[in-house]
């Protein structure tokens, strides 16, 4: 609809009524030349009329354009906000941007190790669902431009000051300094007018792009730090546990035996015997610090190697009431069997290991003279084995954590420990198919809850398990 | 005269202490650092009993026991590490007579040291053996606990027998069960095995969850309590 169809119906309508209805009629002669100023209000008035309903018409289009763009950005952007991953966000906006502007289209990114690469869908193959992946060379893209953009964060190209004569345009993915990417787009004869059109949706388009893609790098930069700090963190935590717990005996040791040398003459037999009985205790706890160490590293390893027989729990209770003969002295130890207990197909020799492990722990956190409760049921195949103290317990929330490898509960940072019994505990039983939890038992104290698969027909089942474990 | 003890080990340190401390506890030590040189010895200086270090830098324990084993008798007691069980019992099985896992207490080294050397001694053994509050009377074949009399099934007395026979010394599954039942030594007998050691404990300790007669050896087997 141009402006002269306007002055054209105009002058047809003037011209009409002069002929139809202005005496003398049927011919286009005025009889009266008042009427020639009627004729300019008529051709005023009309083409005033039809200016108006023109621009109206041109308005309703225009905002319909603006209401399709308004739906290809909040489509793409919810899209966006949708997805986690680079991929799934890259081929989005591949998408989108193919449809909302029938143009093909490219997006380059910087990957990890300065590597371009090249994701896209040409307007040729857009019924094909999927986007392409190409290596910068093969992509039809120009690399100079590629890299001339990623350096100077420019819009180049097609329509642009630079690089003109190219037939793509190269808008940068640019947040604040950092250029994260190329965004290249090609029109075909039919598409070039509204590339220029959608010049502002465009821009719009490749903001939220960036937005999108920096997001999704960011997370994963955050990630990463967040992991390492882990790492670093878990790193120190053993760190100093170790050293603190190989320097503390040491020191005891190194003490005794230099005040021995030194003044041998002076120290009374009983405090040469006190000394004695000092290194041995330090010795002993460094021989349990590295024997624990050394079950995590074999435990951790997957050097675990599993020697199941079958044998007693009442006699390896035995075997483990002897080892801690010396420390279980002061508590008052019950141990209830089930009468009719099949025989368990275990290894013995580490389930006495779990079992040390956490009946020394019931004995370090409960005061003298307290009870321990010891109790093995059967349940179809399965053990249950309960320990339960009298002693301060484990902190609520820590249940879990506890069975982390160099994890220490703030409440029992004075008393000295590595935090690796439990995790050892949790790794053999785990081992054999079982499960350990921790628990607040019925007096407070610590209730620790083994469940293991005894039976010698599970071992067939999860064979090829066990065989990795070999 | 003490004993003649032999230390094959590599490591100065620990044929420091174990010469320091065997002297001290009356006995003549020998020291070599390598396993041919331990055989050598063996052979030449004529010891009682040899304290064999497992980790030796020319040959394997076993190799060495191996050799031994050849032509001599001689109560072998071999230095172990944790978690080793399974190469501990082949050697056990193969001749050895005890062993001792690293790190140990001395008076426990000593303990076995004896036990060996009295069973090499082949003494004529007493009729009645006296284990604390237990006496076994293998002329009448009677057990009798606080001077009551213990009804035991023959293969419980059998094994009972055996283990007080070889009172303070290990005794491996695969030789109880060589001993008890004859050769046939399979995963059953192994099993009937762990039935009546529960019988006998339930029938001679005071706490059978606590034994203080028949201990288990994790991973090895059982040892009596010696009282001699």
């Amino acid at each position: 609809m141009k402006n002269h169809y306007l002055w054209i119906t105009g002058v047809i309508g003037v011209v009409a009524f002069d002929y139809f209805f202005v005496p003398p009629i049927f011919s286009f002669s005025v009889g009266d030349l008042r009427y020639l100023i009627l004729f300019a209000i008529f051709l005023a008035v009309a083409i005033l009329i039809a200016t108006l309903a023109l621009r109206l018409r041109m308005q309703v289009q225009e905002s319909e354009r603006r209401e399709e763009d308004t739906a290809a950005l909040y489509h793409l952007s919810r899209q966006m906000t949708a997805l986690g991953d680079l991929d799934g966000i890259v081929a989005a906006i591949v998408n989108d941007a193919t449809h909302t502007f029938h143009v093909s289209t490219w997006l380059v990114l910087l990957g990890e190790r300065m590597e371009l690469t090249v994701q896209g869908r040409l307007l040729e193959d857009v019924a094909d669902e999927h986007i392409k992946t190409w290596d910068i060379y093969d992509s039809g893209l120009n690399v100079e431009v590629c890299h001339w953009v990623l350096r100077y964060g420019k819009v180049a190209g097609y329509g642009t000051d630079y690089f003109s004569k190219e037939r793509v345009r190269y808008i940068p993915l640019k947040t604040e300094e950092i250029v994260r990417g190329v965004f290249a787009l090609r029109p075909n004869e039919d598409s070039i007018d509204q590339l220029d059109r959608s010049h502002h949706l465009i821009e719009a388009f490749v903001g939220l792009a960036t937005m999108s893609i920096a997001r999704i790098q960011l997370g994963k930069e955050a990630q990463i730090a967040r992991l390492s700090a882990e790492s670093e963190r878990l790193r120190t935590v053993l760190l100093d546990s170790i050293s603190h717990e190989l320097r503390t005996p040491l020191a005891g040791i190194l003490g005794s035996v230099s005040g021995m040398i030194e003044n041998a003459t002076v120290l009374s037999s009983d405090d040469q015997c006190d000394l004695l009985f000092t290194i041995r205790d330090s010795a002993m706890r460094m021989n349990r610090l590295v024997t624990n160490l050394l079950g995590m590293v074999r435990i951790e390893s997957g050097m675990l190697a599993l020697q199941r027989r079958t044998c007693d729990v009442a006699d390896m209770l035995g075997v483990v009431f002897r080892q801690l003969q010396d420390p279980l002295q002061r508590r008052i130890v019950d141990v209830q069997l089930q009468t009719d207990l099949p025989p368990f197909y275990v290894d013995d020799v580490l389930i006495e290991q779990v079992l040390v492990n956490i009946l020394s722990n019931a004995v370090k956190y409960s005061p003298d003279d307290s009870r321990i409760d010891i109790q093995v049921i059967e349940e179809d195949g399965t053990a249950v084995l309960m320990i339960e103290d009298e002693g301060i317990g484990i902190p609520e929330g820590d249940e879990v954590k506890v069975f982390d490898k160099f994890y220490r509960a703030e409440s029992v940072r004075r008393i000295p420990g590595t935090g690796l019994g439990l995790a050892i505990c949790k790794g053999i039983v785990e081992a054999h198919g079982g499960t350990i939890c921790a628990q607040r038992g019925h007096r407070n104290g610590a209730r620790i809850v083994i469940r293991l698969p005894i039976d010698e027909s599970e071992e067939n089942d999860d064979g090829c398990q066990n065989s990795s474990h070999r | 005269m003490g004993a003649k003890i032999l230390v094959i080990d590599d490591e100065l340190q620990i044929r420091k202490l174990l010469k320091v401390t065997l002297q001290a506890h009356g006995f003549i030590v020998l020291e070599k650092t390598t396993g041919s040189d331990g055989v050598l010895a063996v052979a030449m200086e004529r010891p009682d009993l040899v304290v064999l270090d497992l980790g030796l830098p020319d040959m394997d324990g076993t190799e060495v026991l191996q050799k031994l084993r050849e032509w001599s008798q001689i109560p072998v007691i071999v230095l172990t590490v944790r978690d080793n069980e399974i190469e501990t019992v082949a050697l056990l099985d193969s001749g050895a007579d005890d062993y001792m896992t690293k790190p140990f207490a001395i008076g426990e080294l000593v303990a076995r040291i004896r036990v060996a050397l009295r069973h090499a001694a082949h003494a004529p053994t007493e009729p009645v053996l006296q284990v604390g509050d237990v006496s076994i009377d293998l002329a009448r074949r009677v057990v009798e606990k606080e001077k009551q009399m213990v009804r035991l099934t023959p293969i419980e007395y059998d094994l009972l027998k055996v283990l007080a026979l070889h009172a303070g010394k290990v005794m491996t599954h695969h030789q109880l069960v060589r001993e008890v039942w004859g050769e046939q030594n399979s995963e059953a007998t192994s099993h009937y095995l762990r039935v009546y050691i529960g019988h006998l404990r339930k029938k001679l300790e005071n706490d059978p969850t606590r034994p203080i007669l028949i201990l288990t050896e994790p991973g090895i087997g059982y040892r009596f309590m010696d009282f001699a």
